[in-house]
């Protein structure tokens, strides 16, 4: 059975093949269209899924879209509704958003890939995401939680699912929490009021946390609410975000927290304002983990179950993470590689496959890489053009190599095999560095990455020697997998790994099996060998405000405008001639 | 239009937004003419683009960085002008679609936005005189300007031996055409929000009343789901 899975139109689009029970091919628009968060149809996803496997639009058995547009459109008429006469100004463009192009979802699949209308399902947002974090996980039985800014009403869902032995699988969610209390909307109104991009900059909050204290967890009180049965609320007098899209928070929540801080103005923590600052990131993020810990420790009581499953938006914020882990009681917690909405067209194909259509249960492939595969010649081919100096070199001399680069302090954009799914580098579109000191951060961060000072950079560790250098608690390594929890560096390495330790004396570390990426495995093995630490530093191959990298030549182009020594994809190794560049005027102009 | 370039710089929160402004332009056409660069099988043309790139994304650079350090210096800021408010953004190199697009037509779009862009600004650098800093800005970024029209010009020539100057023709008349669908959307799209606006007083008034009173009788915390709900895999509801 052939099933296409498509998430679009609010987040970061993607499209998902499953093919007779196993994913084929995931991808996300943005990664295609170089557009970073591309909301827009992901045709030239579905393209490239279709493509790869050899499937004919007319082959595929369904289509599955991530959620139920007219129940979504329902919610927004609905608020408007509520917000009567305060929508007026919001009303008009939240209409030509809905009735432009979203609620007409299944006719621009159908009329996109010319399949009948029949063959276009639809789950409920929160089912994607539930079967995104459980159906890609290796647990066969888990509680599952997910929390997001807003799917259809729903903001936050608890259930379980259960995969047996006879195949059936069963995916029950037994509670939800509607809009517009949503912890997701509450930390995206945080994040509008500390200067940074919505649905976006999300994580640089959780890194601005590290340099503040949690004093104003009170005034986050006021804003949202515990209730009595366990769940939240949010203090509608303090945000704006059911009435108008240009701002999340009103002017009582200004007055609460003081002035909001200027996108265009730095974050300066040797001013009483970058202290508050730091101090409200600190503090939101204090009451998120409260939260979610209070509501997954409940779930652990009433579900009995041992692992858990984490999956929406929220599932990002690795801090929260790791706490649930340690205060929750469950033993495992898994998150997936995707849990945001581009992880939900990976979802919401598999539940097709799993619930609506009754197949035999599988297990996925316990890895993120369901990308396009990166072409070592396109860049061989480039650089040769280019007068810069490219190699082909077999496995083990390019490891070796690229381990010598990196002791000797130079930095390296890595490309292998296929892409990520989801937002995060785990080794296949890597810049690569040495973690030791903390002036390779400092580079990095200004003249590769080109973002703000306080940002930190994440280590990767072969998955046995991870124990040695981070204070992983049990479940900690699978948590890690997918770089989705934050730990304890050990005391003793910190100065020795100050380029990955945060201020904190933590780090969002990933924890690499040999099976998932055996050629970045060997590299810090290599690497190890030679400075007595198998950690490198691991971050996104892009660049400020860019998708991560995925074709050949787009590594190839990051490389040369940016800092980025030694560029490496397949079997190609291309080392910066610092020259080339300067000779290009005249020859154009000749 | 000199006048009205005068008055629009001469206000400094004006004078802000429109450098701002300019910095998110600058930059989306850099990313453009990036993805341009990744594209063409040209391999000359490849390093130019990138060149162009990177001359366009230091140009966003330079904007912004002029634009908050005035924004900085102002005495007080007016509350709704820039906080959380999302500044407008450009459209980069007018919506093209670098992707299928051959380097032909790219070079004369390519050129003729230049040359129009280049126009603008010594205008404005001439209009910015009380401030040094800022014309010192368009200064440089003229000279930048002069070598991209150069360089586009030359190489449409060299692709395009028989009809560069077609091209160059052809890429004016599709700026006007799209330049005047963007007004006539703009239009279309305010007399849109004008017609909501008014649905929206005349007709939303009693069911606004119903949906407050429904909303009272929601408690909020957790709401069950119906575990025996039989979901209808076809619906949008």
């Amino acid at each position: 059975m052939k099933i296409l899975g498509v998430s679009a139109h609010y987040h970061d689009s993607a499209a998902a093949l499953v093919v007779d029970g196993q994913p084929v091919a995931a991808v996300q628009e943005e990664r295609l269209s170089r557009r970073k968060n591309d909301t827009s149809f992901p045709g030239a996803a579905i393209e490239w899924c279709l493509e790869h496997a050899g499937v004919e639009p007319d082959q595929l058995d369904a289509v599955v879209f991530y959620e139920r547009s007219m129940l979504k459109f329902d919610r927004i008429l609905t608020s408007a509704l509520r917000a009567f006469p305060r929508s007026w100004r919001s009303f008009p463009q939240a209409i030509k958003n809905s009735l432009g192009e979203k609620v007409w979802v299944r006719g621009i699949i159908s009329s996109y890939l010319g399949v009948s209308r029949r063959k276009i399902l639809f789950t409920d947002h929160h089912r994607s995401h539930a079967a995104t974090a459980f159906l890609t996980s290796p647990s066969k039985r888990a509680a599952i939680l997910t929390a997001d800014g807003v799917g259809e009403w729903a903001t936050l869902t608890v259930g379980h699912g259960v995969r047996r032995p006879d195949g059936s699988t069963d995916i029950t969610l037994l509670r939800e929490i509607r809009f517009p209390h949503s912890l997701g909307m509450l930390y995206s109104t945080f994040t509008a009021y500390l200067g940074f991009a919505v649905n976006e900059d999300e994580y640089k909050v959780m890194g601005l946390a590290a340099y503040g204290r949690p004093t104003m967890t009170d005034r986050v009180g006021k804003v949202i609410r515990r209730t009595p049965d366990g769940a939240f609320e949010l203090v509608p007098e303090y945000f704006e975000f059911q009435t108008t899209a240009s701002r999340s928070y009103s002017s009582k929540f200004v007055d609460l927290f003081g002035p909001p801080r200027s996108q265009y103005e730095p974050i300066d923590l040797e001013t009483s304002d970058g202290r508050r600052f730091a101090d409200c990131a600190a503090s939101v993020q204090r009451v998120l983990e409260d939260v979610l810990v209070d509501m997954a420790s409940a779930l652990r009581r009433e579900t009995g179950l041992t692992d858990l499953c984490l999956g929406g938006g929220v599932a990002l914020n690795g801090l929260a993470n790791a706490r649930i882990l340690a205060e929750s009681g469950f033993a495992r917690v898994f998150v997936p590689s995707a849990p945001g909405d581009a992880g939900c067209a990976l979802g919401a194909a598999l539940y097709a496959d799993r619930i609506y259509f009754h197949n035999p249960d599988r297990d996925v492939p316990d890895h993120p890489f369901w990308g396009p595969e990166v072409d070592g010649t396109e860049l061989a081919r480039a650089a040769t053009e280019d007068s810069q100096h490219a190699l082909q070199l077999a496995d083990g001399a390019l490891v070796d190599r690229v381990a010598r680069d990196l002791a000797d302090g130079r930095t390296v954009g890595w490309m292998e095999g296929s892409s990520e799914f989801g937002p995060r580098a785990l080794g296949h579109r890597s810049i690569l560095a040495a973690p030791h000191s903390s002036a390779m951060r400092d580079r990095l961060n200004r003249d590769i990455k080109y973002r703000e000072e306080f940002r930190p950079f994440a280590p990767v560790v072969t998955a046995d020697a991870a124990d040695r250098f981070f204070e992983l608690p049990p479940g900690g390594a699978r948590l890690a997998r997918f770089m989705s929890g934050v730990f304890p560096v050990r005391r003793e390495w910190r100065s020795r790994l100050a380029a990955v330790t945060h201020v904190d004396g933590s780090a969002r570390v990933q924890v690499l099996d040999r099976e998932m990426a055996p050629r970045l495995h060997a590299l810090l093995e290599a690497y190890g060998r030679r400075s007595g630490i198998p950690v490198l530093l691991n971050t996104s191959f892009n660049v400020a405000g860019e998708p991560i990298v995925n074709r050949a030549l787009e590594g190839y182009s990051t490389f040369r405008r940016c800092g980025i020594d030694v560029l490496v994809a397949g079997s190609t190794v291309v080392t910066k001639a610092a020259d080339a560049m300067s000779t290009v005027s005249q020859e154009a102009l000749a | 239009m000199r006048p009205v370039h005068q008055w629009v710089w001469g206000d400094m929160d004006r004078r802000v937004r429109k450098l701002l402004m300019f910095a998110e332009v600058e930059t989306d056409g850099g990313r453009d003419i990036l993805r341009a660069a990744e594209l063409t099988p040209d391999p000359l043309l490849r390093r130019l683009y990138l060149e162009h790139a990177v001359d366009e994304l230091r140009h966003g650079v330079m904007f912004r960085e002029r634009g908050t350090a005035l924004l900085r210096a102002r005495p007080a800021k007016p509350r709704g002008l820039f906080d959380g408010t999302p500044l407008p953004g450009g459209h980069g190199l007018d919506d093209l679609a670098i992707d299928g697009e051959p380097d032909h037509r790219l070079l004369a779009f390519l050129h003729v936005a230049e040359k129009s862009a280049a126009g603008r600004f010594t205008v404005y650098r001439e209009v910015v005189d009380d401030d040094p800093d800022t014309r010192a800005i368009f200064e440089q970024i003229l000279r930048d300007e002069v070598f991209h029209m150069n360089y586009t010009y030359t190489q449409l020539a060299r692709i395009r031996p028989r009809s560069y100057k077609r091209q160059v023709w052809l890429a004016r008349a599709t700026r006007f055409w799209k330049r005047y669908l963007r007004i006539a959307a703009s239009f279309a799209g305010f007399m849109g929000a004008a017609m909501l606006t008014v649905i929206y007083f005349v007709l939303l008034p009693p069911f606004a009343w119903f949906a407050k009173r429904a909303a009272r009788r929601d408690a909020p915390g957790w709401r069950s789901i119906a575990t025996d709900r039989i979901e209808s895999p076809a619906s949008q509801y």
